[in-house]
């Protein structure tokens, strides 16, 4: 089992390093009939990585979304989950480009983080299990609505600046991105929401609040905070484009801010 | 020869050549007043939105030099504000190179685009019915026009299918995806305007057109099966659509800043594809920039079809190889015809001379002859007149062309004949000669384009 777990993680790498190529040579070619080496790839590398997680947790006995091990492994699993199914509805398959890439990052990353779960025993079980799975789910989500907003900016970017020469017929439109951005974020907010109220509550359950578990409930506030704007303004005011885009890039990048502090662990309570 | 006065998209931004922009309608006043001067024999305007030019003959003795400072003086006229040095100038063969360049696309945004022939037809059209053309820029075009349509059909300048209408209807794609949910608004009228409008209903677009006299608007909606509206619903119409494409000939903006902003509060933010084709500009470039508006003008969106068709440039060099050659040729034509003058004031001479003996003759001891004979003695001595100077005028020809140490110039031969056959002494003999552009006219160089109408009077402009 534990063979058969390496296997598939090493196969993983290569299939995202595969899929990562396959869809930056996809978007640097030209002409503008679309490839679907990439996303088969892609499908092929999160399979090898879902063989990887179950038999991992498996042989460690460890439920995955108990430990930031797998946890990281398994938003990465989401994300190639989501592209995978947003692709099928909306010409979405540039993002590939940055979803592959970030699968990778998150594979291998969570090689380099503890598989122990460290949880206060004041902390309910299931509620944890609820908490680090929509958090998980979460991320997921919104990763792949990271990589849509870069993407947005990159061509919003070009197409200002009268740039468009050469940008083929394979990339999204800017509509479609911003769609898909919004929803991502429509759907990944109450899992936030969720992961925010439950972290919370968790926080008051902890006698002393080190440093690390401070600044994650701080940045887990300030993402809510910051996609909920995003959210708000563009029903109420209908803010969206460039400036959605980029607050969509701020939301993400303090969900990865959180992930990286319990990633460090500083010294805090690994929940 | 010609010079070529003038400014393109290679020399000016569209900022100052929008200042050159000249309704179409005021065009044969400009040529007519341009002629009228002492140095300028004959004229046209190539204006197109990538460029204002000003092709000028001499009149017959005015130095090139001096054409192109007329030249210059007119257009600079039509942009008081323009900066100084904003006009290039061009002469002699120069010129001709760069005229058979732009009317085979070398000198176009879009390499290889094939407008720039209809429009250099055109500019001949309207001068000739201005009267403003004569000999040399007849043949001058006509030589240009064809030398555009050999670089067309031997090389591959042309290919593809890449076009400011097929770009800008790819951009709205690039911004909107499927457009099958949006709307279109058409303000004023023009041919690309009208083929960007057609692309997009094509995809599934609803198409709006506005304009400022209601019975073309609603002329143009029916053509292009769209909805018209009158002009004062234009700022409202603004915030109803996700592509606007305007190519109206209003000399200022007609969509401002401001109009902008109302529209995009009332879409909510919602992108909007401003396609401006017009020269001068419709919408003010201030709107560039701003948060999910996407602002083209003619020149945007040429320079992406020209990056789009970077490899058009290998076939570029082979079309310059044949417009050098064709300029090659067109030179030694030219120069031929600098003989021309002399070659006919020769023939008339002589011609002149054996019919006054002939005509003698006819009334003494030869008026027993019938009209038969009578025009074969014509006929005879039209004959020896051909076979007497055929080697005299090759040979005349041929030193206007080969420059050679060991043979006489044009000039000495011509003060040699002027002397020898007191060509220069005789009034009446001057009298008698045709135009220099007439006699142009029977000595074309070969492959001259016959689409062109036949050249004006000539006598009447007298140009050379």
């Amino acid at each position: 089992m534990d063979a058969l777990a390496t296997i598939a993680f090493y196969l993983g790498v290569i299939a995202y390093s595969a899929a990562s190529t396959l869809f930056f040579l996809d978007l640097a070619r030209q002409g503008s009939a679309r490839s679907l080496w990439g996303p088969r790839v892609l499908a092929a590398a999160a399979a090898l990585h879902a063989v990887h997680v179950i038999t991992a947790s498996l042989v460690l006995n460890r439920c995955p979304v108990e430990s930031l091990h797998f946890g990281l492994s398994f938003s990465a699993l989401v994300a190639v989950a989501a592209f995978l199914v947003l692709r099928r509805y909306a010409s979405l398959d540039a993002v590939g480009v940055i979803v592959a890439p970030a699968a990778l990052t998150f594979l291998v990353g969570a090689q380099f983080v503890g598989v122990e779960v460290t949880s206060d025993p004041l902390i309910s079980r299931p509620l944890l299990v609820l908490h680090v799975t929509a958090n998980v789910l979460g991320v997921g989500l919104f990763v792949v609505a990271g990589a849509a907003g870069l993407l947005f900016l990159v061509l919003e970017r070009r197409l200002q600046k009268h740039r468009a020469a050469g940008l083929g017929g394979r990339l999204p439109s800017l509509d479609t991105l911003d769609r898909s951005m919004h929803r991502l974020l429509l759907g990944g907010f109450p899992l936030l929401s969720f992961g925010v109220v439950t972290g919370a509550l968790f926080s008051r359950h902890l006698e002393d609040l080190s440093g690390a578990a401070f600044a994650r409930t701080l940045f887990g506030f300030l993402t809510w905070i910051v996609l909920a704007a995003v959210l708000v303004l563009r029903r109420v005011a209908g803010v969206r484009g460039r400036r959605a885009a980029y607050g969509t890039l701020a939301g993400v990048l303090c969900v990865l801010l959180v992930v990286v502090v319990y990633a460090v662990r500083l010294g805090g309570h690994g929940s | 020869m010609i010079s070529v006065v003038g400014l393109s998209h290679k020399s000016a931004p569209i900022e100052v050549r929008e200042q050159f922009a000249l309704p179409a309608e005021r065009v044969p006043a400009l040529l007519t007043e341009l002629v009228a001067r002492p140095e300028v024999g004959e004229a046209l305007l190539v204006s197109t939105c990538n460029r204002v030019e000003l092709v000028a003959a001499a009149r017959s003795g005015a130095p090139l030099d001096a054409v192109a400072r007329a030249s210059r003086d007119a257009l600079a006229a039509l942009a008081p504000g323009a900066p100084p040095g904003a006009l290039y100038a061009l002469t002699g063969g120069g010129a001709v190179k760069h005229l058979f360049g732009v009317a085979s696309s070398l000198d176009s945004l879009v390499l290889g685009e094939p407008q720039i022939l209809g429009q250099v037809k055109e500019a001949y059209e309207v001068a000739r019915r201005a009267g403003t053309v004569g000999a040399v820029l007849h043949r001058t075009l006509s030589r240009a026009l064809h030398t555009a349509k050999l670089v067309r059909s031997r090389t591959a300048i042309g290919s593809g299918q890449v076009s400011v209408p097929s770009v800008a209807a790819e951009l709205a794609r690039r911004i909107f995806g499927d457009l099958s949910g949006s709307s279109v608004l058409l303000v004023g009228s023009g041919d690309m305007a009208e083929t960007v409008a057609r692309l997009l209903q094509s995809s599934g677009a609803r198409l709006l057109v506005v304009g400022r006299t209601r019975e073309k608007v609603d002329a143009l909606a029916r053509a292009v099966g769209g909805e018209g509206r009158g002009w004062d619903a234009l700022g409202a119409t603004l915030g109803e659509v996700d592509i606007v494409i305007t190519s109206t000939s209003a000399p200022g903006h007609v969509i401002e800043l401001e109009h902008v902003k109302q529209a995009q509060k009332k879409r909510r933010g919602k992108s909007q594809f401003l396609i401006d084709l017009a020269v001068p500009r419709d919408v003010d470039p201030k709107v560039q920039g701003r948060d999910g508006v996407f602002l083209y003008n003619i020149d945007d969106l040429s320079q992406v079809v020209a990056d789009s068709l970077k490899t058009r440039g290998r076939e570029a060099l082979l079309a310059q190889e044949i417009i050098d050659a064709e300029v090659q040729s067109f030179d030694r034509w030219a120069d031929a015809e600098q003989a021309t003058p002399l070659i006919v004031a020769l023939r008339e001479r002589i011609r002149a001379a054996l019919a006054a003996e002939l005509a003698r003759s006819l009334k003494g001891r030869l008026r027993h002859l019938g009209a038969a004979e009578r025009e074969a003695l014509e006929t005879m001595l039209d004959a020896s007149v051909n076979r007497l100077l055929h080697v005299p005028s090759t040979r005349l020809r041929d030193a206007a062309t080969l420059a050679e140490l060991e043979t006489p110039g044009l000039p000495e031969l011509t003060t040699a004949l002027e002397h020898l056959f007191a060509l220069d002494e005789d009034a009446d003999a001057e009298a008698s000669l045709p135009p220099p552009g007439v006699a142009a006219a029977s000595a074309s160089p070969r492959g001259e384009s016959a689409e062109l109408a036949s050249a004006p009077d000539v006598a009447k402009l007298g140009t050379r």
